[in-house]
C-alpha cells in the first residue's frame, strides 16, 4: 500500500500540482497583505488614532446606526444584531480580536477561505486524480497489475487526503511567513473568544470562554482540513465518475459557488441546510457568526458534510470496483 | 499437445447496452506459442482482450490465465499476465523508467534489477530517463512492451501492436515477439486485423467477425488448404480448355491460369497441355494470401 | 534531489495531517463540552491605556441622530465640519471620535455611557460634544405626538433627571474636557401651531441650560436661533433633520465656542 500511495505521490509531484497551489497561495497572500495593511492605515488615518478599542467602539456605533434604520432586511438585522453583541463583549473583556500580527492575518485569511478557495485549491488537485487516468488511458495499465481495484483506488484517496493536508499546510506556513513580513510575527498568545451559541438573533455567551491563539488557530485549521477534505473526497468520487477533468471542475465549481450564492438566499428554505455547500463555513461557529439558517451548528454541519463525505466515499469505491473500462 | 494451456477462454460472451457483441468466443494459448487473433476493424478484439486482462466483466464464460480465473483469483491470475491494450498509453510527464519504476512498485515480487533487464531487452537503455512525452511512437511501444514483461508473464496479450509503426518498426517488432516466444517460452496473442502480420507472426489464428471466433487453425493448415497453381502457357486460350476440363480455373492478370494445387494429378496435367502443343514457359506454386482466406471463410465479407 | 522531493513532501504532508488530526479532534473536545468557565484572561491585549495622548485634541461626540449626521448628504454632520474647521484653525492635530446613534433617547445615551469602553473614551477627550433630548421630546423625530401639556411636561421630567445623570457622570469621568451640550431648535417652525411648539422647545432648552449651569464647564449651545428663521432652507428632506448648510451652521457655533476656550487655555 505505501508503494502505491508513493506512487501517487510521485504522479502528483510530476504533474506539478502541488507546486501550481504553492505559487496560488504565493500570490494570493501578498495581496490580501496589503489589502489588510491598506485597511489598517486607512482606519488610522480616518480615526486618528491607532487604539483598537476606538476603531471597534466606532464600528460598534456604525452598527448601531445600521440598526436603527427601518429599511434594513431582517436577515441582515439579525447578523447584525449578533456580530454587535460579540463586538460589545469583546470590548468588555478587553480583547482586540484583530490585533495585527501574522496569526491574526492566518486567521483571518483561513476564515474567509474556507467556504470557496480553499475548496477551490483543493478541487484543482484532487478533480483530475482518476479521471485523467481514464481519459489518458493510463488506467488500463493500472488495472492490470496483480493488485486488487479497491486498493488502487484507497492509494489514490490516501495521496488526495495528503495533498490537502499539505494544501492546508503551505497556507499556514506562507500566509504567516508573508503576512509576518509587514505584521510582525507575533501574537500567538493572544486571547480570544469562543464558544458563542446563536438562538434566534441572540448570541448566548453562557460557554464562552478564553483560548489563546495559537490554540485557536489549531482549531480552525483542523476545521478547514475537515472541509477540504469532504470537498475532496466528493471531487475525487465525480474524478471516478466522470471520465472529464473539465466536467469534475464544472460540477464542484457549480456546486461550491452556488452555496455561496444559497447562503445569502437560504434563510427561509430551511431544509437547504442539508446541502453540503451551504454547511462549509465551520469556522463561523468557533468565531460566533450569525447561522445562514435556523437551527445550524457545528455539530449539525460537521454531521451533514460528514454523511455527505462517506456517501461519497462508497459511491467512488462501488462504482471504481465494478466499472467496465472500455 | 499436452503443455498445461497458458491461457484459457472459454464460451466468452458480452452485452452492452442489451447488444450481444461477443458471441461466445473459445480459444486456447499454448507456451511458447504466437497466437494471432484476426479480424476487421469492429469484430470485437479489443472488447475480448478487455476482458481477458479483467478490465471489462464478461456477461458469462471463463478465462483462465495460468489455470488462474481472471474473475475470482484476480490478483494471481494478473501475475502471469502482461498487456498492451489499444494504444501503448504510459504517464508523459513522467520518464520512461519511473514509468517502469512506478509499475514495478505495484507487484512486490518484482526484483529490483528486473528494470534494467526489460530496458536492454526492448532496447531503451539511451532514452530511459526521458520524458515519455518525447518519445516517437515507436519507442512508446516499446517502453509498452517492456512494463507488460516486467512481472515475467507467462501471457504476454498485445492488441494491434504494429498499428500506425514504420515498414522497418514493424518488421523489427515482428521479429521480437517472435523471438519472445522462442527464448522465454512465452505465449504471445496478437490481435490484427492485418492479415500480412498474423501471417508472419503466429503460429496459430483465430479468426473473428462479428464477435465469433469463426475458425481455429494452424496458420499451415488454414494455408496448405488454399494452394494454387500458376501457369504461364501459350497459346493461352488452348490451354485453358484442356485444363477445364480436369479442374476449375481462373485467369490471373498478367496473362496466367491459376488451378488448385493438386500434387498427385499435376503432371498429368502438364503431359496433357505438352501434348497438345501448348508450351508451358512457367509452373508454379503460390501461397495465397489470407485475404483469400478470409473471403472464402467469411463469405465474401470484406476487411477494412 | 527529485527522489528527496517526493520523499520530504510525503513525510511533510503525513506531519501535516496528524497536525490537523489534532486540530480537529481539539476543535471537537473544546466545542462540545460544556462546563467551559470563563476566565478572565492572563495577558491582556495591551494595557488599557486612559490617559490622554499629547499633542492631539480629542473630540468625543456622543447623543443622536444630530450628532451623527443624519441629513447631511455628505454623512459629516456638525462634528464633521466642526472638525474640519477646527483643523483649520489649530495646528494642533485633531481627532473626532463619533459614538452617537441614531433614535438615541436620554435614557439610552446613560446606558451607553455606562459602557466601559464608551467611559474610557468620555475619560481621554479634550473636548466634549453632544445633542440629546430630540427623541426625548419629538417621537422618533416626526411630529409632537400631541399638545398635551401634562404628558409633555412628564417626558421633559424624566429628560432631564437622565441628562443631570449623564453630566454628572461625564464630570465624574472627565474633570477638565468641556462639555458642549448642543440645543434643540424647532423643526416645525414654519407650521400651523409654530407657536405653541416654539414655546414647547425653548422651555425644554431653557431647562436643559439650567441643569448645565448647575455644572462646571458644561456649556449649553443654542440652535434655536439659527433655525428659527428660513427653517425650510436648512431642513432636510425629512422636515426633522437640518441639511449640510444647518449643520454648518452650527459647527460653525461650536467651532468659535472651542476657539475661544483654547485660546483662554494658552493665556
Ligand atoms: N462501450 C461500448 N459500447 C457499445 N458498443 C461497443 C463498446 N465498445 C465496443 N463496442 C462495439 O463492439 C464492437 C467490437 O469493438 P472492438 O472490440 O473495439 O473491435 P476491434 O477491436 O475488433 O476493432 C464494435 O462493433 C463496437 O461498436
Ligand atoms: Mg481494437
Amino acid at each position: 500500500m505505501i508503494n502505491l500511495v508513493r506512487n501517487e505521490m510521485l504522479k502528483l509531484l510530476r504533474k506539478k500540482r502541488l507546486f501550481v497551489i504553492i505559487l496560488i497561495i504565493a500570490f494570493l497572500v501578498p495581496l490580501f497583505t496589503y489589502a489588510q495593511f491598506k485597511e489598517i492605515q486607512d482606519q488610522r488615518k480616518k480615526m486618528g488614532t491607532q487604539d483598537w478599542r476606538t476603531v471597534l467602539q466606532q464600528e460598534i456605533t456604525d452598527t448601531q446606526n445600521r440598526l436603527s434604520s427601518s429599511r434594513i432586511q431582517d436577515e441582515w438585522r439579525k447578523y447584525l444584531k449578533i456580530r454587535l453583541s460579540q463586538q460589545q463583549y469583546y470590548l468588555e473583556n478587553d480583547i482586540d480580536p484583530r490585533a495585527p500580527g501574522a496569526p491574526t492575518f492566518m486567521r483571518v485569511f483561513v476564515e474567509n477561505s474556507i467556504d470557496l478557495l480553499l475548496p477551490l485549491l483543493v478541487m484543482v488537485i484532487v478533480a483530475d486524480l482518476v479521471s485523467s487516468e481514464a481519459s489518458g488511458g493510463t488506467i488500463k495499465l493500472l488495472l492490470t497489475r496483480p493488485v486488487k481495484r479497491w486498493r488502487i483506488l484507497l492509494s489514490k484517496y490516501l495521496a488526495m487526503l495528503l495533498s490537502v493536508s499539505f494544501i492546508v499546510l503551505s497556507v499556514a506556513v506562507l500566509s504567516y511567513a508573508i503576512s509576518g513580513l509587514v505584521f510582525g510575527y507575533g501574537g500567538w498568545n493572544m486571547p480570544l473568544l469562543t464558544g458563542f451559541a446563536v438562538s434566534g438573533d441572540e448570541l448566548l455567551t453562557d460557554n464562552v470562554h478564553i483560548v489563546p491563539q495559537w490554540q485557536y488557530i489549531l482549531m480552525e485549521f483542523g476545521l478547514v482540513w475537515y472541509v477540504c477534505l469532504i470537498v475532496g473526497t466528493l471531487t475525487f468520487m465525480l474524478s471516478v465518475l466522470l471520465r472529464s477533468t473539465a466536467a469534475v471542475m464544472g460540477i464542484m465549481l457549480a456546486s461550491l459557488i452556488a452555496g455561496a450564492i444559497l447562503i445569502n438566499m437560504v434563510s427561509s428554505w430551511e431544509s437547504a441546510k442539508y446541502f453540503f455547500m451551504v454547511n462549509l463555513n465551520l469556522t463561523n461557529y468557533i468565531s460566533g457568526m450569525a447561522t445562514p439558517i435556523e437551527g445550524m451548528s457545528l455539530g449539525f454541519s460537521m454531521s451533514v458534510l460528514a454523511v455527505w463525505g462517506i456517501a461519497g466515499f462508497i459511491i467512488a469505491f462501488v462504482t471504481f470496483s465494478k466499472r467496465d473500462i472500455y | 499437445m499436452s503443455m498445461k494451456p497458458a491461457l484459457e477462454v472459454e464460451n466468452l460472451t458480452k452485452k452492452i447496452k442489451r447488444k450481444l457483441i461477443i458471441k461466445g468466443v473459445s480459444f486456447t494459448l499454448y507456451p511458447g506459442e504466437v497466437f494471432g487473433f484476426l479480424g476487421p476493424n469492429g469484430a470485437g478484439k479489443t472488447t475480448t482482450i478487455r476482458m481477458i486482462v479483467g478490465l471489462i466483466s464478461p456477461t458469462s464464460g471463463t478465462i483462465k490465465i495460468g489455470g488462474k480465473n481472471v474473475r475470482t483469483e484476480f490478483t494471481e491470475a494478473m501475475k502471469h499476465l502482461g498487456c498492451i491494450v489499444e494504444n501503448p498509453e504510459l504517464y508523459p510527464y513522467l520518464t520512461g523508467w519511473e514509468n517502469l519504476e512506478h509499475f514495478a512498485k505495484m507487484d512486490p515480487s518484482i526484483p529490483t534489477n528486473r528494470l534494467q533487464e526489460v530496458v536492454t531487452l526492448v532496447g531503451l537503455t539511451n532514452r530511459i530517463h526521458d520524458r515519455v512525452s518525447t518519445y516517437s511512437l515507436g519507442m512508446r511501444q516499446r517502453l509498452g512492451i517492456a512494463q507488460a514483461l516486467l512481472g515475467k508473464p507467462k501471457v504476454l496479450i498485445l492488441d494491434e501492436p504494429t498499428n500506425g509503426l514504420d515498414p522497418a518498426g514493424i518488421r523489427e517488432m515482428r521479429e521480437f515477439i517472435r523471438q519472445l516466444a522462442r527464448e522465454e517460452n512465452l505465449s504471445v496473442l496478437v490481435s490484427s486485423h492485418l492479415l500480412s502480420e498474423i501471417q508472419l507472426m503466429c503460429d496459430r489464428v483465430a479468426i473473428i467477425s462479428k464477435g465469433a471466433v469463426i475458425r481455429t487453425d494452424s496458420v499451415q493448415n488454414l494455408l496448405a488448404e488454399q494452394e494454387r497453381v500458376i501457369w504461364k502457357a501459350e497459346p493461352l486460350s488452348l490451354a485453358k480448355e484442356l485444363l477445364q476440363e480436369e479442374t476449375e480455373v481462373q485467369e490471373g492478370l498478367d496473362g496466367t491460369l491459376i488451378t488448385l494445387y493438386n500434387e498427385p494429378l499435376l503432371p498429368e496435367w502438364n503431359q496433357k497441355l505438352v501434348q497438345a502443343g501448348v508450351k508451358v514457359k512457367e509452373m508454379r506454386t503460390q501461397l495465397p494470401s489470407l485475404e483469400d482466406l478470409f473471403l472464402e471463410v467469411t463469405g465474401g465479407e470484406s476487411i477494412d | 534531489m527529485r527522489k528527496y522531493t517526493l520523499t520530504i513532501v510525503s513525510a511533510v504532508s503525513i506531519a501535516a495531517t496528524l497536525l490537523w488530526l489534532f486540530g480537529l479532534g481539539w476543535t471537537f473536545q473544546d466545542q462540545f463540552s460544556s462546563n467551559k468557565k470563563f476566565e478572565q484572561p492572563k495577558e491582556k491585549t495591551e494595557s488599557a491605556i486612559s490617559k490622554k495622548q499629547d499633542g492631539t485634541l480629542t473630540i468625543f461626540a456622543m447623543g443622536d441622530s444630530l450628532t451623527r449626521g443624519t441629513g447631511d448628504a455628505d454623512g459629516k454632520g456638525y462634528t464633521g465640519y466642526l472638525l474640519e474647521r477646527l483643523k483649520e484653525k489649530s495646528e494642533q492635530e485633531v481627532n473626532l471620535i463619533n459614538t452617537a446613534v441614531k433614535g438615541e433617547t436620554s435614557r439610552g445615551l446613560f446606558k451607553q455611557l455606562q459602557q466601559s469602553e464608551i467611559q474610557r473614551q468620555a475619560k481621554q477627550a479634550d473636548v466634549i460634544v453632544m445633542t440629546i433630548g430630540g427623541n426625548d421630546l419629538f417621537q422618533q423625530g416626526t411630529t409632537l405626538e400631541s399638545l398635551d401639556m401634562n404628558a409633555i411636561n412628564s417626558k421633559k421630567q424624566i429628560y432631564l433627571s437622565n441628562v443631570k445623570k449623564i453630566y454628572s457622570q461625564l464630570r465624574d469621568l472627565n474633570k477638565e474636557a468641556v462639555i458642549y451640550h448642543v440645543g434643540l431648535y424647532n423643526p416645525f417652525s414654519n407650521l400651523p401651531d409654530a407657536k405653541t411648539t416654539s414655546s414647547i422647545v425653548r422651555d425644554w432648552n431653557f431647562q436643559t441650560a439650567n441643569t448645565a449651569a448647575e455644572f462646571e464647564n458644561i456649556v449649553y449651545v443654542p440652535t434655536f436661533d439659527l433655525f428659527q428663521l428660513q427653517v425650510e432652507n436648512y431642513l432636510y428632506t425629512d422636515q426633522f433633520h437640518p441639511n449640510k448648510e444647518g449643520y454648518k451652521l452650527m459647527a460653525e457655533r461650536v467651532a468659535s465656542l472651542i476657539n475661544f476656550e483654547q485660546e483662554e487655555k494658552e493665556s
